[in-house]
């Protein structure tokens, strides 16, 4: 990990991308362009998922894949030991308290990240991803509000091809007002017209009977008058004879 | 009294109510409530009224003359058919909303150009968990943080953190 950063603390010094390629993290990991200038270069392609593999956290692998042909795999472990062993004796490296503390520190540091290392990473990349969820989010909505919108107009224009419906009904509207008053009208002159002429014979009808009964009168009046007196008496007696004539008949027949 | 065909067209109700929008469903519904009316009293009188007996009448009526007469006159009179004044302005008011129609038309086109634009733009970003901020900000320009105008963290009024 420190080999890396010296690494590319090397690569921007140098300045240039094709060096960087040859001396940078070698072939276990995707080449990084690192943007020098125009930001042209975008989507940045993605960073890797994890990081190169070391050993002991400390010395890529590659050392030991340069190491492999000429000491295969027990040199780099040879070396280190070796390496280790000389400080100490020579005292290059000094034990003082410090070295006490430094064990101290770092073997609390690796057992707290062995031990919660992973559910930290999980931690942030679940923050991480309830951003990017809340932004997918918006950017769905504001996909479908558009796409609702697009609907909405589509709708609106097939409604345009009904409109005829509303002035088609006022139309019919209208011609079938006047027809009815056209039929109205010719109705009222039939009744009219006969009307009148029912009255006229309504009319000769009654003067008919009245002329009649009239004449019935006057004619019973007159012949009510002629009938003199002495008429009247001689008649009455006349029918009382032959009452008694009808009774004396009706008496010699039994009544059956 | 000549007969004529009435013309009437079709009307398909469920589109008439379609088209009306909320504030006008009154008129619409009267509109309706008038047709219904109309067809219903044409429905009940019908086309001819029935033929006057002028045989009867001659023989009955007494006075000369006067069944001739009315006969001659009745079959003299024309009805006038009653003069159609509406049809007119209905046509014209059908050919201006074929044309606001048209206008309509046009500029709901052009949005849905719009529209479509900004769909593609949408649909073409980047994924989110591969845009740097600078993107997020060309891709969505509310996002972008005023740091002239807010100079110092959080660069926006505190009331939006």
């Amino acid at each position: 990990m420190l080999s890396r950063v010296v690494l590319s603390a090397a690569a921007t010094a140098a300045a240039s991308l094709k060096n960087a390629a040859v001396l940078g993290p070698g072939v276990l990991q995707a080449t990084r362009i690192f943007h020098t200038g125009q930001p042209s270069l975008a989507p940045v392609p993605p960073l890797p998922e994890y990081g190169g593999k070391v050993r002991f956290g400390l010395i890529p692998e590659e050392f030991f894949q340069f190491l492999y042909p000429k000491t295969g795999v027990t040199g780099p472990y040879m070396l280190g030991t070796g390496l280790i062993l000389y400080f100490l004796s020579k005292e290059i490296y000094v034990i003082t308290a410090e070295t006490i503390t430094t064990i101290s520190t770092i073997g609390l540091l690796i057992y707290g990240i062995k031990k919660y290392g992973a559910s930290v990473g999980k931690f942030a990349d679940k923050l991480n991803e309830e951003k990017i969820a809340k932004l997918e989010e918006v950017k769905q909505a504001s996909i479908k509000n558009i796409q609702d919108a697009i609907d909405f107009e589509k709708a609106q224009q097939a409604l345009v091809e009904k409109r005829h419906y509303l002035f088609d009904v006022q139309r019919n509207n209208i011609a079938m007002a006047l027809e009815v008053t056209y039929r109205e009208r010719l109705h009222r002159v039939y009744k009219e017209v006969k009307n009148r002429l029912d009255y006229h014979i309504s009319v000769q009808n009654m003067m008919r009977r009245k002329e009649q009964e009239h004449m019935i009168n006057w004619v019973e009046k007159n012949v009510m008058k002629s009938i003199s007196t002495q008429q009247e008496k001689e008649t009455i007696a006349k029918c009382i004879e032959e009452l008694k004539l009808l009774a004396k008949k009706a008496q010699a027949q039994p009544v059956m | 009294m000549a007969g004529r065909k009435l013309a009437l067209k079709a009307i398909d109700w469920v589109a008439f109510g379609e088209i009306i929008p909320r504030n006008q469903k009154t008129v619409a519904n009267s509109l309706r409530s008038w047709n219904e009316t109309l067809t219903s009293r044409l429905a009940a009188v019908p086309e001819k009224p029935p033929a006057i007996d002028w045989a009867y009448y001659k023989a009955n009526v007494a006075k000369a003359g006067l069944v001739d007469d009315f006969e001659k006159k009745f079959n003299a009179l024309k009805i006038p058919v009653p003069e159609d004044k509406y049809t007119a302005l209905v046509d014209a008011e059908e050919k201006e909303d074929v044309k606001s129609c048209a206008e309509f038309l046009a500029v709901s086109k052009t949005r849905i150009g719009e529209y479509e634009k900004q769909l593609e733009k949408l649909r073409n970003i980047i994924p989110f968990d591969q845009m740097t901020i600078d993107d997020l900000n060309e891709a969505f320009p509310e996002t972008r943080l005023d740091k002239t105008k807010y100079p110092y963290w959080p660069h926006q009024p505190i009331e939006n953190f």
